[in-house]
C-alpha cells in the first residue's frame, strides 16, 4: 500500500545512533559528577544546611480620606503556626493550644487541614490572636514544640464611619481563587486580596510585595540563621491611597440616611470627586474580617434588603422627573421652539388611543417651559416632545451619561438601559410598542433605568455646563472628562435658571430642599419614580453654591413616596450639615 | 500476504524497556505519595494508576489501525491538531497559561501533547509522499513551516519546553528523508551566530567551526563568502541589538527563555534539586528515605522533577539504568526506523524517537542544571495524564510501524 521505500543509508543511521549515545553519555556524566564526584560537597548540604523558604506578607497600604484621615489601617494581629513534622502528638498539642488561648480545638483541626502542604511547611493552625494569647503560649513554650507565632497585619476600621459599599473588604487567598488569578506567584495561600470596593480596584497600589527569607534548616527541620547566597528580602509596604472622601461629610450622611434604605452622594461637580457616598441598608465594615459573630453574618446575608448590594452602582432605578432637564434641552436645541409659548395641562392628555395622565390630576393650567419645570408638569413635556423620535431622545440621554459606565473607580458597575428603536424592537416586537413609550421615557418612566452614580454624573454635567470629570473616590489626575452634551450657551442658561425656580418658587417642587442660608444658592430637580415593585421611588439632585464653591448632591430614597415631599427634605438636611461642616473647616 | 498484524513479530525489547520505564515511574511516585496527606483524586501514585488503563487500552486501540488508515488520515488529523491547540485560548486561563482544555472531566486535557504526534505523522507523509528533490535547499521549506505553525501557537499559550519539543523532530527527519546536512546546518546557523556572540571564546569557536563547514561543502566562492560573513556580521550586531532593546522589553524575552519570573524562585528549584541528586551518592538513601524530596525541599516532584527523586533515593546507579534503558529504547527505535521498508514508517519512527530524546535531553538537563528551567516530563517516569496517554500513544504507533509487512 504504502509505495515510498525507505531510502534511509547505513551512515544516517549510524550517525542518529551517535547523537542520541552522545547526549545520554553527556547526561550521564553529569550525573557522575554530581552523585560521585561532588557527593561529599552535597551530602553535607543536605544534612546540615536545607534551605526553607519563607516568606513574609507586606503590610497592606492604608485607605485615608482627603484629610488624611485614616479610613482602613492594619491591625498587627498574630497567627499561630504548626509545621507538622515538629510535632509529636497532633492531638494532645492542639488540646493545649486551644487550652490556653481558649479556641475550640475543633477550628484549629479544621484550619490545620484547610492550610496543610506538607511535613515542614508551616501550616496555620489558627489566627487574629491577641498578644496575650501570644504571651500565654510562650510561658508554655516547652511543652508547644513545633509551634510558631508571626504576626500579621489584618484590616481594621478605625474611623466612626462605615464606607462599607465604597471601601469594600479583603479576603483571604485559598487555592481556589489562586488559582484564577492573572499573577498568582504575587500571591501566597493565607494571603489578603482586594475583593470588592476599592480595596479592590486599587489592589495593584495597596497590596506591597512578598518579603523573602531564605532560612537554613536543620536535619530536624529547625532554622538555624539565613542563608548567605540568599540576603532576605524585606517585604515592600503597599502604597497609600487618599480618596477624595470627607470623613466628617461621610459621616452625617450615614446619620442621615439611618435606618432608611436607599443612596446619597454628594461630591465636586467641577472634578468629579465624591466626598461622600452612602448607599443604605449597608454593614459593619469588619463583616468580612472574620472577627464578628455568625449570627450578626446570617443576618445581613438573610436580609431582604440586600445590604451587600452597592446600590450607588449596581442599584438600577426608574429616573422619574430628575431627567427632564435633557427633554428640556432636547426642545431647546429646535430652532422653531418657543420656551415662553405655553401647553394647556387639564391634569390628562390623549395620545393615539392612549391616555396618559400628569401627576398632579388637577392639571397645571397654561405653562410654558420653566414653569413645566418648576412644578414638573407632565402634560407639558407630552405635548412638546410628541413628534419627536426616539433615537433621538435617546442619543441625548447617552450625551448626559446615561447607558453607559460613568468610569466610576469601583469595579462592577452596571450601565442601565436607555431605550433605543431597536432596543424596543427587540424586547417588544416589532409592532409590539407604539410611539407612546417615548412619552414615558422624557420623563424618565417606562424602559429606562439608572444607577445613583450615573444620575451623580448628570448632576455634575448640568452643574458645570458639561465640563466636569468622571465621579471618582480617589485622588488623582488620571481621570478623563465626562461626556459632554452640546448645547449653546443660552441653553445651558436657562436649564440652570430653571433648577434654580424650582427651589426658590414658592411653587416649586423642590421648595423642601431650600435650607434658607444666606449666600447659599440652591438648584434642584425632584423626581418620583413609580416602580412596579411597591411604593413609588423618591428622587433629588441639584447642587448648591456656597462661598464660589459647587457641591453636587443625589438622594434616593427606595418606596418612600414623592421626590418633593420626602427626598428634597432630606436633601435639606444633607445641605444644612454641609454648610456646618464647611465652615467648622475654615475655623 | 499477511492479512493480519502478527504480535509475535512486536520488537519485545521496547516493550520491556516500557514497561520497565512505568513500573520504575510507579515506584517512584509511591514513595513519593507516602507522606501526602490528601483526598485519593490527588495522590500522584493512584492517579498515575487510573491513567495506566486508557493508555494501555490507547496503545492497543493504535496496534488495531491498519498502516494504510494512519497514513490515509494523517492531514486531516493535523488539521484537527492545529484546531486543538487553539482551543484553549477560547476558555479560561489556567495560572495565566492557555495551555490545559478543560471539558468538564476531573482532570484537565493538555491538547498539544497529542498535537506533538501528529505533527510527525503528517511531516512524515509529507516527505515520503512527494517525490521532493529533497537535494535542493527549497525543497525544505514547505516542512518547516508545517511544523513552524503548530509550534508557534504553543508557543503562545506559552509553553516553550513544549513548542522545543514539537519543532525538534523536523531537522532529524528532513536529514533521514535525505536533506543535505549542508542546508540543515545553514539554517540553524543564524541562531548559534546570535546566540555565540555574547561571548568571545564561544563566538570565536563558532566561526571556525562555520568556516570550516562551508569549506568542506565546496559552495561557489562567491556564495562562501556571503554565508560566512553574513553569519559573522549577524552575530556582531546581536549585542547591539540586544543592547539596544529596553530594560522592559530585555526582562520579557529573558523571562520567556526562562519562565519562572522570580530569579531566586528558579535558581532555588535547581539548588534543591542538585541537592537532592547529589546527595543521593551511588546507592541513594533509599526508597521513601529521601530528605529533600519528603521534606519538601524539592519543586514539581511527581512531574519536572522526578529524576531528582529517583537521583536522592535510588543514587546514580539507579539513575544510570534508567538513562540506559531509554537511550536503549530510542535506539531500538532508530534501528525500527532503518530496517523499516517503507518510508513513511520509517519517518515516523525517526519523528517519535526524536520526540522521546527532546523530552529526555531537556527533562535531564534542567534537573541538572545545564539548562534553564523549562517545565517538561521524563517519559513513562513522570505523573501526568495527557503526557502518559500521548506516550502509550506513540508507544503505539512504534510498535505498529515498526512490524514489516504489507497490509
Amino acid at each position: 500500500m504504502l509505495k515510498a521505500e525507505n531510502v534511509a543509508k547505513i551512515h544516517q543511521y549510524y550517525i542518529a545512533l551517535g547523537i542520541t549515545s552522545f547526549l545520554i553519555i553527556v547526561l550521564l556524566l553529569r550525573f557522575f559528577q554530581l552523585q560521585i564526584l561532588d557527593f561529599d560537597q552535597y551530602s553535607k548540604k543536605a544534612n546540615t544546611n536545607r534551605i526553607r523558604k519563607v516568606t513574609t506578607s507586606a503590610p497592606r497600604g492604608l485607605i485615608l480620606d482627603r484629610k488624611g484621615k485614616i479610613l482602613v489601617d492594619n491591625l498587627p494581629t498574630y497567627i499561630l503556626n504548626a509545621i507538622p513534622g515538629e510535632i509529636s502528638d497532633k492531638g494532645k498539642t492542639f488540646q493545649l493550644i486551644s487550652k490556653i488561648i481558649d479556641i475550640d480545638s475543633l477550628s484549629l483541626v479544621k484550619s490545620y487541614s484547610k492550610y496543610y502542604r506538607g511535613r515542614f511547611i508551616p501550616t496555620r493552625i489558627a489566627k487574629d490572636l491577641t498578644f496575650s494569647q501570644i504571651s500565654r503560649l510562650e510561658e508554655n513554650r516547652l511543652n508547644l514544640e513545633g509551634v510558631y507565632y508571626q504576626q500579621f497585619p489584618e484590616r481594621y476600621f478605625p474611623s466612626l464611619v462605615r464606607a462599607s459599599h465604597l471601601l469594600g473588604y479583603v479576603k483571604e487567598v485559598d487555592k481556589e481563587i489562586r488559582e484564577n488569578l492573572k499573577n498568582p506567584s504575587d500571591y501566597e495561600f493565607g494571603d489578603i486580596i482586594g475583593w470588592s470596593g476599592l480595596e479592590q480596584s486599587y489592589e495593584q497600589y495597596l497590596k506591597g510585595s512578598h518579603g523573602v527569607q531564605f532560612y537554613q534548616v536543620d536535619a530536624f527541620g529547625r532554622e538555624a540563621g539565613y542563608v548567605i547566597d540568599f540576603p532576605p528580602l524585606k517585604p515592600d509596604p503597599g502604597n497609600n491611597i487618599i480618596t477624595t472622601i470627607d470623613v466628617n461629610i461621610q459621616y452625617s450622611l450615614e446619620k442621615i440616611m439611618d435606618r432608611k434604605r436607599g443612596v446619597i452622594i454628594v461630591g465636586i461637580p467641577e472634578t468629579g470627586e465624591i466626598l461622600g457616598a452612602v448607599s443604605k441598608p449597608d454593614f459593619i465594615p469588619d463583616l468580612f474580617t472574620g472577627r464578628i459573630l455568625e449570627e450578626e453574618w446570617n443576618d445581613i446575608i438573610n436580609n431582604p434588603d440586600k445590604p451587600l448590594v452597592n446600590r450607588f452602582n449596581q442599584g438600577l432605578y426608574p429616573p422619574g422627573s430628575i431627567v427632564k432637564m435633557i427633554t428640556e434641552a432636547v426642545l431647546l436645541d429646535h430652532p422653531n421652539f418657543y420656551p415662553d409659548s405655553t401647553e394647556l395641562c387639564e391634569g390628562i392628555y390623549q395620545y393615539g388611543d392612549r391616555v396618559f395622565g400628569c401627576w398632579n390630576t388637577k392639571g397645571h393650567g397654561r405653562v410654558n417651559l420653566t414653569s413645566a419645570i418648576m412644578q414638573s408638569c407632565d402634560i407639558y413635556f407630552y405635548k412638546t416632545i410628541a413628534y419627536y423620535d426616539l433615537d433621538k431622545i435617546a442619543s441625548y440621554f447617552r450625551s448626559f451619561g446615561f447607558g453607559s459606565e460613568t468610569g466610576i473607580d469601583i469595579e462592577r458597575e452596571y450601565i442601565g438601559t436607555v431605550p433605543t428603536v431597536e432596543y424596543m424592537n427587540k424586547r417588544y416586537g416589532r409592532f409590539g410598542w407604539s410611539t407612546g413609550s417615548l412619552l414615558n421615557i422624557c420623563i424618565g418612566q417606562g424602559e429606562i433605568l439608572v444607577t445613583p452614580m450615573q444620575v451623580f454624573n448628570y448632576t455634575n454635567i448640568l452643574a458645570t455646563k458639561g465640563n466636569t470629570f468622571s465621579p471618582h473616590f480617589v485622588m488623582s489626575n488620571e481621570f478623563f472628562s465626562s461626556k459632554k452634551p452640546l448645547l449653546n450657551d443660552d441653553a445651558w442658561e436657562r436649564i440652570i435658571f430653571d433648577m434654580n425656580q424650582v427651589i426658590i418658587n414658592p411653587k416649586g417642587t423642590g421648595k423642601n430642599a431650600d435650607p434658607l442660608i444666606n449666600g447659599a444658592d440652591i438648584y434642584g430637580k425632584t423626581g418620583t419614580a413609580e416602580n412596579p415593585h411597591g411604593e413609588d421611588h423618591a428622587w433629588f439632585v441639584g447642587w448648591i453654591n456656597y462661598e464660589n464653591q459647587k457641591y453636587s448632591i443625589v438622594v434616593l430614597l427606595e418606596n418612600s413616596g414623592s421626590g418633593g415631599a420626602v427626598a428634597a427634605p432630606i436633601a435639606k438636611t444633607v445641605f444644612k450639615e454641609l454648610i456646618k461642616n464647611i465652615n467648622l473647616a475654615e475655623k | 500476504m499477511k492479512t493480519a498484524f502478527q504480535y509475535k513479530e512486536m520488537p519485545i525489547s521496547i516493550i520491556t524497556s516500557v514497561a520497565f520505564l512505568s513500573i520504575t515511574g510507579l515506584i517512584v511516585l509511591n514513595s513519593i505519595s507516602q507522606h501526602q496527606e490528601s483526598d485519593f483524586i490527588n495522590n500522584p501514585f493512584y492517579k498515575q494508576c487510573l491513567f495506566f488503563l486508557p493508555a494501555i487500552i490507547l496503545a492497543f486501540f493504535t496496534l488495531l489501525i491498519p498502516r494504510y488508515n494512519i497514513h490515509k488520515y494523517t492531514y486531516p488529523l493535523y488539521i484537527i491538531g492545529i484546531i486543538l491547540v487553539l482551543l484553549p485560548f477560547l476558555g479560561k486561563s489556567h495560572a495565566n497559561t492557555y495551555r490545559w482544555l478543560d471539558i468538564g472531566l476531573p482532570f484537565k486535557i493538555q491538547p498539544s501533547e497529542f498535537v506533538k504526534v501528529f505533527i510527525v505523522l503528517a511531516l512524515a507523509r509529507y516527505l515520503s509522499d512527494h517525490r521532493i528533490k529533497m537535494k535542493k535547499f527549497n525543497s525544505l521549506i514547505l516542512p518547516i513551516f508545517l511544523v513552524l505553525i503548530p509550534t508557534l501557537i504553543v508557543m503562545n499559550q506559552p509553553d516553550l519546553g513544549t513548542a522545543i519539543v514539537m519543532f525538534s523532530p523536523v531537522f532529524p527527519m528532513l536529514y533521514w528523508s535525505g536533506a543535505r546536512p549542508f542546508f540543515l546546518f545553514l539554517m540553524l546557523a543564524p541562531l548559534f551566530s546570535m546566540l555565540t556572540a555574547f561571548q568571545t571564546i564561544s563566538f570565536t569557536v563558532w566561526a571556525v567551526v562555520l568556516g570550516l563547514v562551508i569549506v568542506v561543502s565546496r559552495s561557489r566562492i562567491i556564495i562562501s563568502i556571503i554565508l560566512f560573513f553574513g553569519n559573522i556580521f549577524l552575530g556582531l550586531l546581536s549585542p547591539y541589538a540586544w543592547n539596544s532593546l529596553t530594560k522592559y522589553q530585555q526582562g520579557r524575552i529573558l523571562s520567556f527563555l526562562n519562565p519562572e519570573k522570580d530569579p531566586l524562585g528558579a535558581a532555588y528549584q535547581i539548588i534543591q534539586s542538585k541537592t537532592a541528586i547529589g546527595s543521593g551518592g551511588i546507592f541513594g538513601k533509599g526508597w521513601g528515605q529521601g530528605t529533600q524530596t519528603h521534606l519538601k525541599f524539592l519543586p514539581v516532584q511527581e512531574s519536572d522533577f522526578i529524576l531528582s527523586v529517583i537521583g536522592e533515593e535510588m543514587g546514580f546507579i539507579a539513575i544510570a539504568i534508567v538513562l540506559l534503558v531509554i537511550g536503549f529504547l530510542i535506539t531500538q527505535i532508530l534501528k525500527r526506523a532503518y530496517l523499516s521498508k517503507d518510508r513513511f514508517s520509517s519517518l515516523v519512527l525517526i519523528g517519535i524517537g526524536t520526540i522521546l530524546l527532546s523530552h529526555v535531553f531537556v527533562n535531564t538537563a534542567m534537573t541538572v542544571g545545564l539548562i534553564p528551567v523549562k517545565g517538561l516530563p521524563f517519559p513513562f517516569i513522570s505523573a501526568g495524564g495527557s503526557f502518559l496517554l500521548s506516550s502509550f500513544l506513540m508507544i503505539g504507533l512504534i510498535l505498529r510501524l515498526s512490524v514489516n509487512y504489507s497490509d
